[in-house]
């Protein structure tokens, strides 16, 4: 009974996440958001790489940064999406609190609001990969894909982000409108440490302990190896995590995936209590 | 003497962005008006009545579509600078000013868009704080103010200015009692004391607008059906008065019934409470002197008095053809 | 209100200012989040750069971009999308009716937020050089001070045009300023030198007063090797500025006074959650 409740928030709040996120402009140029947007984004490095190597692309560490990159996508946009919906609500459509009031679960309602945000991304994400495949020449051939790692990885990574934002979620209840620079933070911290653009041996020794405690970085290497399995094999022992077979990277993000969702509905919980106790539910700071 | 407000033939119609949307709306019909310096003037409409519209047009956020608006003498499409250095207007329900800022900053930053000097804005703020009883909470930050504090901060900004013309679109909506009185209060005497002075209120309450305005205009989808003062009004509509009264026991009621501008007299003995109770319905109010006159000769004393008339609720069904709900 | 309109116009900056840097100081919040953290993603291009044995003046290429992208974010979502906020909470149709220009108000919210956005851009700077070691030359620091100076004031003059665009936008205010980031940060080359994208693109790209600001700013922290990686000389640069400077600004005016004609004529100007 409460299972079915549950569903039908998520699917509400799934329905109403679409809203948002399409009904501000016709569906033509809405598509040409969710891809200009990412392919720019995408484009920066691909041109700064470009201006070091004269033009070069055909290297194993091009595809190596273009997947990261591309992948990355889904870090940054779902983290953003699920604190977006708590500040979106509260501070521009204050409604927030008829949201927090109502006798639905509260978490069901950010995931299914962050489920639209993973959707939308991954147009995104699927036309930056498939242009940098036929256009850049990215290494990454459908033979060579392993798809039971590739799948399972993709969801279990997509998990943990989702209850990752749980907890930046929480803590904007906590901070001013200009806070939005925590997901610009968080997301950069892992843009950095997972071995998203860069392998993590280039990172100072101490930098490295850290990013091997992320499960995004875990993420990253197993997404790699579903989809660029060459590509990751020519790399070798500079991508720093090869010493890991698939099977011990898939546990270490199960492991860690379940670890976060402790830690983040502990903070979400403890950021919630504060936010009542300070009345900051429905309080708005703009300025 | 310039009239406040002179509106002529004005009409506003809004057309939806895509034929998807709905059809075209004519919110403003041909409407004429003038509203006299000095006048504290009220519009009453039910909701999509095209009131708020108005008050757009005349504070030139929107254009009409076609006839003319004046305020001050300034024309509201063409000379809308003229026109803003001598009005302000505040909307009830009002969520604007930024949370993070004190009440007195708010009150402040707004003054300073109409040029005030720092001094003299918050001298200006500091007694107006004063008079609403707000004077504790200058230095609070607006988000924490309840609504009817929020309200008030609103209200001191549409005065802070000192405008000739002040628009007040449903001032007091969702204020309790005291809220409400105090605003109302303030707002009279402002026109009173003001020298020229004008006050545009939209309302829904009935009694407010009967209480504050000299005159009053009803408008109904974009028309204008009367414009009067209340009493003018009223008297639009044929309703009955009724008297009821409580006296010392009567031995003698039937001369009651004969006096002129009784229509109708009915009485009851309550021997328990040693009180007769009187009813009467009136053609004519002036029927009640002569009752009391009667009274008199018969040495009754009264114990209660209850009189109803013809309300604005009365005039405003038999224009509109429905109430408010 | 028999003051000047000058003065009337200077008050009504002041006025709308005055939110923008006391709201900054009273939620601190944001001195860990906007200006250590964004540092991040600027490391991340670093230690890509230093993976493919880049030449060391990339680094500095990449923190002079990292630091002016806070430039370019306050341009979007503190003036450009900020007139989209105000209608929303009630604030527009009170600033519209004030008898005061609208550049008045926006120049406000343009002051206001410049002086904390300067104080992030320079601290991402200041930080980037210590952290990554990079030196950078302050030989010409008149001209690096009237590049920078021109570059604001051509920017925050795109900005109030843009604003006077987003005044009748709904929610498209927003998603338009999420289009605007990285698209810009491509064609302006923030991260990498101009030029590399093509003579053309690049002219195009000139639009953007904030691209030649960075591509001069390179050439100066950069004297020896900076004019290789150059689009124009630092001159050519700064007299664009210049015209970009008068062109915004002009533009701006027209734009605001068409874009609120429109907006009253159509009924949008304060017609909120469209």
């Amino acid at each position: 009974m409460a299972m079915r409740g549950n569903l039908r928030t998520f699917k509400n709040a799934a329905w109403l996440g679409w809203q948002m996120e399409s009904n501000w402009t016709d569906p033509f140029l809405f598509a040409t958001y969710s891809i200009v947007k990412p392919l720019a984004g995408t484009l920066i490095l691909v041109f700064m790489y470009l201006v070091i190597t004269n033009g070069e692309t055909d290297t194993l560490f091009f595809s190596y940064m273009f997947i990261g990159n591309a992948l990355y996508m889904y870090v940054a946009d779902v983290l953003f999406g699920v604190t977006w919906v708590i500040h979106d609500d509260r501070e521009h459509y204050m409604t927030l609190k008829q949201v927090y009031i109502a006798p639905i679960s509260f978490y069901y309602y950010i995931f299914g609001r962050a489920a639209i945000k993973i959707a939308i991304t991954s147009v995104g994400v699927l036309f930056t990969i498939l242009f940098g495949i036929f256009v850049l020449g990215v290494e990454v051939s459908l033979v060579s894909i392993s798809w039971p790692l590739l799948i399972v990885s993709l969801v279990l990574g997509l998990a943990a982000l989702c209850i990752m934002g749980l907890a930046l979620g929480g803590i904007t209840f906590l901070t001013a409108k200009h806070g939005q620079g925590i997901n610009e933070g968080v997301a950069g911290i892992f843009y950095v440490l997972s071995g998203v653009i860069f392998p993590i041996t280039i990172l100072p020794t101490w930098a490295q302990s850290i990013s091997k405690l992320l499960p995004v970085t875990y993420w990253m290497e197993a997404m790699r190896r579903g989809l660029e399995p060459g590509v990751i094999s020519g790399l070798g022992s500079t991508t720093g995590l090869d010493g890991m077979g698939n099977w011990f990277l898939m546990l270490v993000l199960i492991l860690s995936t379940i670890a976060f969702l402790f830690i983040s509905v502990g903070i979400f919980r403890l950021a919630d209590k504060a936010a009542r106790r300070k009345g900051k539910i429905d309080w708005t700071t703009a300025y | 003497m310039t009239s406040a407000v002179e509106i002529s033939s004005l009409t506003r119609v809004f057309n939806p962005k895509k034929k998807k949307e709905g059809k075209s709306v004519t919110a403003l019909d041909n409407v004429d008006l003038r509203i006299d310096q000095g006048e504290l003037f009220g519009l009453l409409g039910p909701n999509g009545a095209g009131k708020t519209t108005l008050l757009k047009i005349l504070s030139t956020l929107l254009l009409p579509t076609s006839g003319s608006a004046s305020v001050a003498g300034f024309d509201v499409a063409r000379d809308f600078l003229e026109v803003r250095k001598r009005i302000n207007m505040v909307s009830g329900g009002e969520i604007s000013g930024y949370g993070l800022l004190t009440v007195r900053e708010n009150l402040w930053m707004f003054c300073q868009f109409y040029g005030i000097k720092s001094s003299l804005a918050y001298q200006r703020i500091d007694e107006m704080l004063e008079l609403f009883g707000m004077a504790s909470k200058k230095n609070e930050k607006v988000r924490t103010l309840s609504t009817g504090e929020r309200q008030k901060m609103n209200v001191i900004r549409g005065f802070v200015t000192d405008p000739d013309i002040l628009l007040l679109d449903e001032p007091t909506l969702g204020l309790d009692v005291n809220a409400s009185r105090v605003i109302r209060d303030y707002i009279v005497d402002w026109v009173k004391n003001g020298k020229g002075k004008t006050v545009l209120l939209t309302t829904h309450y009935m009694a407010e607008a009967d209480q504050l305005c000299d005159r009053i205009a009803i408008i109904n989808q974009g028309k204008i059906l009367a414009c009067d003062t209340p009493e003018n009004l009223k008297r639009l509509v044929k309703a009955s008065r009724t008297l009821k009264l409580e006296v010392t026991m009567l031995r003698n009621k039937d001369q009651f019934g004969l006096v002129p501008g009784v229509e109708k007299f009915t009485y009851v003995d309550d021997y328990d409470k040693g009180v007769t109770v009187l009813k009467f319905v009136l053609s004519d109010e002036s029927a009640v002197n002569d009752i009391v006159s009667e009274l008199l000769k018969e040495h009754a004393k009264i114990i209660s008095l209850q009189k109803t008339e013809p309300t604005l609720e009365d005039v405003f069904i038999k224009m509109v053809g429905k109430g408010f709900e | 209100m028999s003051d000047s309109w000058i003065i009337r116009n200077l008050r009504a900056i002041r006025g709308r200012a005055y939110p923008r840097i006391v709201g900054s100081s009273r939620e601190p919040s944001w001195v860990f989040f906007d200006i250590t953290l964004p540092l991040l993603t600027v490391a991340a291009y670093v230690y890509m750069y230093k993976f493919m044995d880049a030449p060391k003046e990339f680094v500095g290429f990449v923190i002079l971009g990292g630091a002016m992208t806070a430039f370019w974010l306050n341009i979007l979502w503190s003036m450009a999308s900020q007139l989209y906020w105000e209608k929303e909470t009630g604030n527009l149709s009170l600033f519209l009716m004030a008898p005061v220009s609208r550049m008045s108000i926006l120049a406000g919210m343009a002051v206001g937020g410049l002086f904390f956005t300067t104080l992030r851009a320079g601290s991402t700077l200041a930080i980037g050089i210590l952290v990554f070691g990079v030196s950078l030359s302050l030989s010409n620091p008149l001209m690096l001070i009237a590049i920078f100076v021109t570059t604001m004031v051509a920017l925050y003059g795109m900005g109030m045009m843009l604003a006077s665009l987003y005044l009748l936008f709904g929610r498209e205010a927003y998603n338009m300023s999420n289009l605007l980031t990285e698209p810009v940060y491509l064609v302006s080359g923030f991260y990498f030198p101009v030029r590399s994208l093509g003579f053309w693109t690049a002219a195009g790209a000139s639009v953007i007063p904030i691209t030649l600001g960075l591509d001069a700013l390179r050439q100066l922290f950069y004297p020896s090797t900076g004019a290789q990686y150059a689009f124009l000389s630092i001159h050519l640069e700064l007299g664009a500025l210049c015209v970009l400077c008068a062109v915004f600004i002009l533009l701006s005016k027209v734009s605001l006074d068409y874009m609120e004609k429109l907006g009253k004529t159509s009924g949008r100007l304060t017609l909120r959650w469209q």
